[in-house]
C-alpha cells in the first residue's frame, strides 16, 4: 500500500498536460523511484468524433512486451477525450529501464487494409536507493 | 489671512511640482517548455487489388488506394511502420507472401515513399499515404477470397 502510494506520488511528479486531441501525452519523461519500480501517468486522447477502443503497451527498446502494471490497458475512449492511464514498471533488478508506452488503436476495423495507429512515448525510469 | 493661506499653499505646490514619483520596474519572466506531441488521425483505410500475373496484391495496383492518415506534431519525433504480422488469408492460400508497407508525407513535411524510420523535424500536419505490398515469388499465386492486413504506423 505505501508502495503503491508513492508510486502515485512519482507519477504525479511528471507534468502531464491532458489535452483533447492528443493522442498520448507526455511522450517524454523521466523518473526516479526510491521503489523497485516507477510509475508514469500517460493521457491517451481520441482526436476522432467517434468512439474508439484504445489499448495501453509497454516495450522494450526493442519493442519486446514488458510484463507492466497499466490501469485500465483497454478500454473505450469517447470522441474528443482523454483519460489518465498509470502504468507501473519493475526495474526488474535493474538501477535504471528505458521504456516505450504506446497507445494503439485500429479506428477503421473490419476493412481490407487496416491501420493500426500507435503512439509511443519514450520514458527513463531511475532508481535511487 | 486668507491670502496668506492662499500663498503658503501655492508655495507647497510649487515646491513638489519638481519631485517625480518614486517608481521601481521589473521584469516578469515568462518560461514554457514544449514536449514532442504527436497525434495520428486514420483518415481512410487502404484497398489492395491484385495484379493481371495474380503474384502482386497491392494497393499500388490499378484500382488499389493507399490508406491515408493526418500526423499533427511538434517535430521532433520519428514516423515509421511496423512489418506485417497480422494477416487474414483464404483458406486455399497456403503459399507464402512478402509484405512490405511503406508510407510517404505531404504537407508540412514531405517524405518521398520510404519503408525507413523517418524523423519528423518540421512542426504542423503531415497527411501521410500508407500502402501496402504483398507479393509472391515463383509459381505462387493469389487466390480467390478475402484477404485482409494490418499496417501499424507509429509515430514515436
Amino acid at each position: 500500500m505505501r508502495t503503491i502510494g508513492t508510486l502515485a506520488a512519482l507519477a504525479v511528479a511528471l507534468p502531464p498536460v491532458a489535452a483533447t486531441g492528443q493522442s498520448m501525452t507526455p511522450m517524454r519523461g523521466e523518473v526516479r523511484s526510491f521503489t523497485d519500480a516507477f510509475a508514469v501517468r500517460v493521457f491517451p486522447g481520441n482526436p476522432y468524433d467517434q468512439r474508439i477502443r484504445v489499448e495501453v503497451h509497454v516495450y522494450d527498446q526493442d519493442f519486446q512486451p514488458i510484463d507492466a502494471r497499466i490501469t485500465p490497458s483497454v478500454f473505450l475512449l469517447a470522441g474528443q477525450a482523454s483519460r489518465p492511464v498509470l502504468v507501473v514498471v519493475p526495474f526488474d533488478g535493474a538501477s535504471e529501464r528505458k521504456v516505450r508506452i504506446c497507445t494503439e488503436s485500429i479506428p477503421f476495423p473490419s476493412e481490407q487494409t487496416q491501420i493500426r495507429a500507435q503512439i509511443c512515448g519514450k520514458f527513463f525510469g531511475h532508481r535511487r536507493s | 489671512m486668507k491670502s496668506f493661506r492662499a500663498a503658503t499653499a501655492a508655495s507647497l505646490l510649487a515646491a513638489c511640482a519638481g519631485q517625480t514619483a518614486s517608481a521601481a520596474t521589473g521584469n516578469v519572466l515568462f518560461n514554457g517548455t514544449i514536449t514532442a506531441t504527436c497525434t495520428i488521425t486514420i483518415n481512410s483505410n487502404g484497398t489492395m487489388t491484385v495484379s493481371a500475373n495474380l503474384q502482386s496484391l497491392s494497393s499500388h495496383n490499378a484500382g488499389g488506394s493507399a490508406g491515408s492518415a493526418q500526423v499533427d506534431t511538434t517535430g521532433g519525433v520519428t514516423l515509421s511502420v511496423d512489418p506485417v504480422t497480422s494477416t487474414t488469408v483464404p483458406a486455399s492460400d497456403t503459399t507464402a507472401t512478402t509484405w512490405t508497407p511503406t508510407f510517404a508525407t505531404s504537407g508540412a513535411q514531405t517524405i518521398a515513399e520510404t519503408g525507413t524510420a523517418t524523423a519528423l523535424t518540421v512542426p504542423g500536419t503531415s497527411t501521410v499515404a500508407v500502402n501496402l505490398d504483398g507479393t509472391k515469388s515463383g509459381s505462387n499465386r493469389f487466390s480467390a477470397g478475402n484477404y485482409q492486413a494490418t499496417v501499424t504506423l507509429r509515430c514515436e
